[in-house]
């Protein structure tokens, strides 16, 4: 029997859709502002600021959770591969989709990049390749070759998200714990070619799927890394943040921090903490909105990078409904498609993102009409592109959250017994209980993900307001298909998290 | 302003401390499920489309082991009217490996209250392929499912994965190494020329 979470109730639908309207309004209507620079220095802090600042400038903490980190990713591939084939005994899916992907995507918001920082396969690949646990290494094994200018982009990251996608949710990797073993050592090999063909972090920077991912998404973080004193960064002429030093190695992502505006390539890898020799890089609290809506610098690539995450996103959210099944069914039997339908789930795949991008291109076209603008389609698509931003991470994070507060219950069997030595498969008792046993009430589940949804749509009206000065300044009502758009994929969202959801196991 | 980020934050703390209801039926299905093999030990179950027919397929026990008697169950029914498929359905079996194509036939089973039973028993532990045959409407059907007797947890990936890893930065030493005698070469030219 397959189980089912129930969705966000009506009332809780029609609080959000008052409160979509009334924020709308408001951004749109009544208030012209522009976005807070004010920050919280973590080293300026009073008391704590300065040994705070020495703490994390150690590079024993990121080791430690480097290490700590492989312990667990290696741990992973061993229940994969030699644990039961029981998906909710294992540790290596349940860690792996039920708590790390679903927690991930909640981290960013409050610790940005961070994850990157100590991602187990970028540390394998460099302790492989580079010869060193930290530090400036000479170029070990890597050929240090630069990336071809083709694949200096977003690109290669967005049709792995999509490739990603594509295995988890179609062929059904989260439910196999041999195939995701395997999918990670996969991504090990990925990370050791790269390495040992490019130079830097090419991998981080331009493949890595849950790198870019993270990046995209650390826009709408509260946190970020930055000078202390930007005048210091201003009369710097050594760059250190940038070349490194005789013991820290240069930015592996190439980054200038007194030019650095926005997270995206950052992967708070913490050379540029260590090597400044006036130690003016710290962590900051910020308004979490503020990159997206004005710092950001659009971008092409990072544009479709964006839609892609936001038509994925929602796909997540369609594949759980009981529908989607009589959906596929319905599909499979027109064009003759047997076993796991797989050609079926291709095209329900493709068909998501290409109406989602349809969309978002019309809003984009009509805007451009409506205006009677001569800017380039490119440069608005790319420019009100970042309004899908929180729209995807909103829904993505109260998704998550259903996930994460409902099926994270008994961890502790779990990690007593990884690879889940001589278990049986979760009878229907257990189911119930798992069920009923939630990390948190249902009603505090429900309004994390009321607050979500309309914090998404509050900085996409935000974004789609102040980046029109950018590309159509003096704009008004024909900022109408954008905010069109804003309002239907947020109330397909909204409608989709009202839907009951299939237990991922 | 501050007022209300205060009320805000108390209404979240509130429901947040609110304990979950434990209620005794989930969406209004009673919190056990007697099936008809509710005596016997949990099963491994797949579910797959072929054609006009939904088939389930069921092993009892989920982890059959070698020398140990085990059954299949298999459900077949038509998509459009929900109406079991009627006739025989003929099961046979061959190593899911590579090198592997000798197939062996199991038996064949008529419908039984609507299912389609077939047991087994193996005296190697390992991954097979069941495949069940039958014919409706004219047409043959034929659909695969995996069997996995016993333990047979595979170093094969990690095998493969250390091997690609091992000759490819081998390579790449022996490139970097061309290199650098390259690199010294040339040095040593431009030495004897100057």
């Amino acid at each position: 029997m397959t189980m089912t979470h129930p969705g966000l109730p009506i009332t809780w639908a029609l609080g959000i859709v008052i409160a979509m309207l009334l924020t709308g309004l408001g951004v749109m209507l009544i208030r012209s502002e522009t976005p807070r620079d004010r920050v919280i220095r973590l080293a300026r802090l009073p008391l704590i600021g300065a040994p705070l600042q020495r703490f994390l400038q150690r590079p024993w903490l990121l080791l430690g959770l480097k290490i700590l980190f492989v312990a667990v990713f290696l741990l992973i591939i061993a229940a994969g591969l030699y644990g039961t084939p029981i998906a909710e005994r294992n540790f290596a899916t349940v860690i792996t989709w039920n708590i790390w992907w679903a927690a991930l995507i909640i981290s960013i918001f409050f610790l940005g990049t961070s994850w990157c920082g100590a991602c187990p396969w970028d540390t394998l690949a460099s302790w492989l390749v580079r010869h060193r646990l930290w530090g400036r290494s000479a170029s070990g094994l890597s050929l240090n070759l630069k990336v071809p200018k083709v694949l200096r982009n977003l690109w290669p990251a967005l049709l792995l998200l999509i490739i990603l996608t594509w295995l988890e949710l179609g062929v059904g990797i989260t439910t196999n714990p041999k195939a995701t073993a395997s999918l990670a050592l996969l991504i090990v090999v990925l990370a050791i070619v790269s390495a040992a063909l490019y130079e830097d972090k090419a991998f981080c920077r331009f493949f890595c799927p849950v790198g870019r991912t993270v990046g995209a998404y650390s826009q709408l973080s509260m946190i970020e890394l930055r000078p202390i004193e930007p005048d210091i960064c201003a009369r710097c002429d050594t760059l250190e943040c940038y070349r490194g030093d005789d013991n820290i190695a240069p930015c592996p992502t190439h980054l200038v921090m007194g030019r650095l505006t926005q997270n995206t390539y950052c992967i708070s890898c913490g050379n540029c903490l260590q090597s400044c020799p006036e130690q003016n890089v710290g962590w900051q609290i910020r308004s979490p909105s503020r990159e997206a809506i004005q710092d950001a610098r659009p971008r092409w690539d990072e544009a479709w990078f964006i839609l892609g995450l936001l038509a994925l996103t929602s796909f997540h959210g369609i594949t759980m409904l009981p529908a989607w099944e009589s959906l596929m069914t319905g599909l499979a039997q027109q064009i003759g498609d047997s076993g796991n339908l797989l050609i079926s789930f291709s095209l329900g795949l493709g068909l998501d993102l290409a109406v989602l991008v349809a969309l978002f291109a019309l809003a984009v076209r009509l805007t451009q009409w409506l205006s009677g603008n001569r800017q380039g389609f490119r440069q608005i698509f790319s420019t009100f592109s970042f309004a899908a931003l929180p729209l995807a991470f909103a829904y993505h994070l109260a998704h998550n959250l259903n996930h994460l507060v409902r099926e994270s219950s008994d961890l502790t069997t779990l990690i007593s017994n990884p690879l889940g030595t001589a278990t049986q498969p979760l009878g229907m008792m257990e189911k119930h209980l798992r069920h009923l046993q939630m990390l948190i009430s249902q009603d505090s589940l429900f309004l994390l993900q009321a607050l979500l949804m309309v914090f998404g749509f509050w900085i996409a009206m935000r974004i789609i307001r102040h980046r029109r000065s950018g590309v159509l300044p003096g704009a008004t009502w024909s900022l109408l298909p954008m905010v069109l758009f804003a309002v239907l994929i947020n109330l397909f969202h909204v409608w989709l998290l009202m839907q009951p959801m299939t237990m991922r196991m | 302003m501050q007022k209300i980020r205060l009320l805000l934050l108390l209404a979240l703390v509130q429901v947040c401390i609110v304990p979950p209801a434990v209620a005794h039926h989930v969406l209004g299905r009673p919190s056990y499920s007697l099936s008809e093999d509710s005596n016997t030990p949990p099963s491994m179950q797949v579910e797959t489309q072929i054609g006009k027919f939904f088939v389930t397929y069921m092993v009892f026990p989920a982890f059959p082991r070698a020398n140990e008697p085990g059954r299949v169950n298999l459900y077949a029914t038509r998509i459009d009217s929900g109406e079991p498929y009627a006739g025989q359905i003929s099961f046979s079996v061959k190593d899911d490996s590579w090198f592997s194509s000798d197939e062996e036939t199991l038996g064949t089973q008529p419908i039984d209250d609507g299912v389609f039973r077939q047991g087994f028993q193996f005296n190697k532990d390992g991954d097979y392929i069941i495949t069940a045959r039958f014919e409706a409407d004219g047409e043959p059907y034929a659909i695969d499912f995996p069997l996995t007797i016993g333990d047979t947890s595979s170093s094969t990936p990690i095998t493969v994965t250390a091997i690609i890893i091992v000759l490819f930065l081998a390579g790449i030493n022996i490139i970097k190494r061309k290199q650098l005698l390259r690199a010294k070469i040339r040095a040593g030219q431009e030495d004897k020329h100057a």
